[in-house]
């Protein structure tokens, strides 16, 4: 499975958007909760600066200047950083109690509030810290300025973003990790149905898809096309067997009538009635030919394929085969060699190979023109780079055969249209060569021989 | 009375076969070639008609009732009945003809059948057995036309003539079937050792380049063409 096609799939897309958008919003969701909540937080720092002032004031009421000193000695002697801090100053503008320095730089913010920035010692760290201040009239001249740090709610506000930040990574990683796999999944089983389906197309209609265990739209969907594939199979066959039937029974009456031919043939004496009913017995000799072979691919194609077979030398066949056609190439000027170098053995029924190649041969002598060449080859390997197999390549000088054709010439009876006239012959050569290929597990590939045909028949 | 095929001696066959309709049309045909012809409807019918009487030879159909033609041979065989057999069939896959011949058949023929192969068929299967009883050949000798099996040496008169190992054999099945008719089929099966249908005359081409090296030059045509059924090597018959 490779991740290219997982990362293409419908579904992983689709996963990976939706767990996008849902953590995208959940973030935004959360963020603005969290701004909510540090705003209030900051609110309620300001409402603890006021009241801690307004406590100074009562103090101050109480003890005068001596009180104040008293409370913020007492105040600040608290080690935490998080408290108050305070600077007492005169009319002058003296500092006269607190531990905030006299010469701070506020900034000045709206509604009297300051903002200052100061170095803290915490944990033995010099740390620079933002404070928040008010200012307020203690009376007699004294003012006095009441600060607090608000470095733990930035703190806090940072962590808890930092806390969102990274559970929104890890939803993203972890959601599109799980997309990953349900959709690798999903695709596992798409793919299944592919192969089938595919295994379907070239050749194999007996074939089904792979029903899941598991309850489901792919389960479901595949129960419907098999059963639909079901149907399918069962009405070719049924055409099929009809046009098996047609020749089945049509060969028998033509038999008989052949023999009724020359058995008049025999008792005629008239040579020009002679003449015609040979002409006669020839026509029906080729229609007997044309049953035969249509009732062999037919039962090549729809029994099983071949169990046993013996050992059949491909060397040696072929050359039986070259041998069988080199007269008739002779006779037509065509040069017919057989490059063999070495004997391979090949499981099959030898009848069944010669009458292949001899159907191959056949087929290049009636397109070669005379003066052309034929050349047999034959080669272990499959010729796909394994070195089992044998690949045995005919090629002619002929006039080959059009791409567009070339599926279409192993159609029973399909001829290619410029030598429908010119030709004799019924189009079931191919046919029964491809049926004979696919019975020892092969295949028939057409190329080009530039110029001319190719035909390349590749056996386990 | 003139067939087909000419002079063929009368022979004494047993057909066994359920179908009527075949069984009609094959006595009629055997009858009407000069042969005398019994026919049993079955299996068991045909044993008994094989244990009561001698016959030149036998055609059983393979698909019958009670009996079937494989298992008819193999009981005829194993009582030391060595009559040639020839079995007919609607099967006609290699298996089953493999089959067929392991069984003790000497010959198989698919059906439909054309009346000049089974009759072709039939005469060679009478032959080869008469033959087997005389000694083994060492000469054989077609008119003036002779074979030396020996030194592998053909000669037609006084010429002696060159051939290529191919049509030595074919010239040899030929000479072996001196005066039959052997079919196109019968010579790819015995001379080239393939069942298979070729789609053009390739046996035709054979044997004319095998006519051109023993008849050419020479009065008397010994490689006759019988047309619609095959071949006849031996000098032509008058009508």
């Amino acid at each position: 499975m490779q991740v290219r096609e997982v990362a293409n799939s419908l579904t992983f897309r689709y996963i990976v958007k939706y767990v996008t958008a849902l953590s995208a919003t959940v973030f935004v969701l959360a963020v603005s909760f969290y701004i909510y909540f540090s705003y209030s937080s900051f609110i309620d720092l300001g409402e603890s600066v006021i009241e801690e002032l307004e406590t100074l004031q009562l103090v101050y009421r109480g003890g005068e200047l001596a009180g104040v000193e008293q409370y913020i000695e007492a105040q600040t002697s608290s080690p935490s950083v998080n408290r108050f801090y305070y600077l007492v100053t005169d009319g002058t503008g003296d500092k006269v109690a607190g531990d905030l320095p006299s010469a701070s730089r506020y900034r000045q913010f709206d509604d009297g509030w300051l903002g200052f920035e100061m170095a803290l010692q915490n944990w033995g760290e010099s740390v620079e810290v933002e404070f928040l201040a008010h200012p307020m009239e203690l009376g007699e001249g004294y003012s006095a300025i009441v600060a607090r740090g608000y470095a733990d709610i930035v703190e806090r506000a940072k962590l808890v973003f930092r806390t969102l930040v990274t559970v929104m990574v890890a939803t993203l990683v972890l959601g599109i990790t799980g997309g990953f796999f349900s959709a690798s999944r999903a695709l596992d089983r798409v793919q299944i149905l592919n192969r089938d389906i595919s295994r379907i197309i070239r050749g194999a209609p007996s074939q089904r898809l792979h029903v899941d265990e598991e309850q489901g739209y792919v389960r479901a969907l595949a129960e419907v096309m098999n059963q639909m594939l079901e149907q399918m199979e069962s009405l070719m066959q049924g055409v099929r067997r009809v046009s098996d039937n047609i020749a089945h029974d049509l060969r028998t009456p033509l038999t008989r009538m052949r023999n009724n031919l020359s058995q008049l043939r025999s008792r005629l004496s008239d040579r020009d009635g002679v003449s015609q009913l040979d002409g006669i017995i020839d026509e029906c000799d080729d229609l007997l030919t044309s049953f035969n072979a249509l009732l062999r691919i037919s039962a090549l194609e729809s029994g099983s394929r071949l169990a046993g077979g013996s050992d059949v030398e491909l060397r040696a066949l072929l050359s039986d085969v070259v041998e069988l056609y080199e007269p008739l190439a002779l006779d037509r000027d065509i040069c017919l060699e057989l490059d063999a170098p070495q004997a391979q053995f090949c499981r099959g029924e030898a009848d069944l190979l010669f009458q292949m190649f001899a159907n191959v041969l056949d087929n290049a002598l009636k397109y070669t023109p005379s003066g052309g060449s034929i050349q047999v080859r034959l080669r272990p390997g499959n010729g796909l780079g394994s070195v089992n197999g044998h690949s045995i390549v005919i090629s002619d000088s002929g006039p080959g055969i059009p791409v567009s054709e070339r599926k279409n010439v192993f159609r029973r009876f399909y001829r290619v249209e410029s030598s429908r006239t010119e030709l004799p012959g019924h189009g079931l050569g191919l046919s029964l060569v491809q049926a004979i290929a696919q019975y020892h597990y092969g295949r028939v590939e057409l190329g080009s021989n530039n110029p001319g045909l190719q035909v390349r028949v590749r056996l386990p | 009375m003139s067939s087909v095929l000419g002079a063929l001696s009368s022979m004494n066959i047993l057909l066994v076969e359920d179908d009527k309709q075949v069984a009609e049309f094959v006595v009629a045909e055997l009858s009407a070639a000069g042969h005398s012809c019994v026919h049993a409807c079955d299996g068991s019918a045909g044993r008994e008609a094989a244990i009561n009487h001698a016959y030149d030879v036998m055609v059983i159909d393979r698909m019958m009732p009670k009996m079937n033609g494989l298992e008819l041979i193999s009981a005829l065989r194993k009582a030391g009945d060595n009559t040639p057999v020839l079995v007919l069939s609607a099967l006609g896959d290699v298996d089953d003809r493999v089959q067929g011949l392991h069984s003790g058949a000497d010959d198989y023929l698919v059906k439909p059948f054309a009346m000049a192969e089974l009759l072709a068929r039939l005469d060679v299967l009478k032959r080869r057995s008469a033959k087997l009883e005389s000694e083994a050949q060492t000469r054989l000798v077609v008119h003036d036309l002779s074979m030396d099996l020996l030194r592998q040496f053909v000669q037609r008169g006084e010429t002696t003539i060159n051939l290529q190992p191919r049509e030595y054999k074919l010239l040899e099945y030929l000479m072996r079937h001196a005066g039959q008719v052997v079919t196109r089929a019968m010579l790819l099966e015995h001379v080239w050792g393939y069942h298979f249908d070729p789609q053009t005359n390739v046996i035709d081409v054979h044997i004319s380049r095998l006519r051109q090296k023993i008849d050419k030059g020479f009065e008397r045509p010994l490689l006759l063409t019988v047309r619609g059924t095959g071949y006849r090597l031996g000098p032509e018959l008058d009508h």
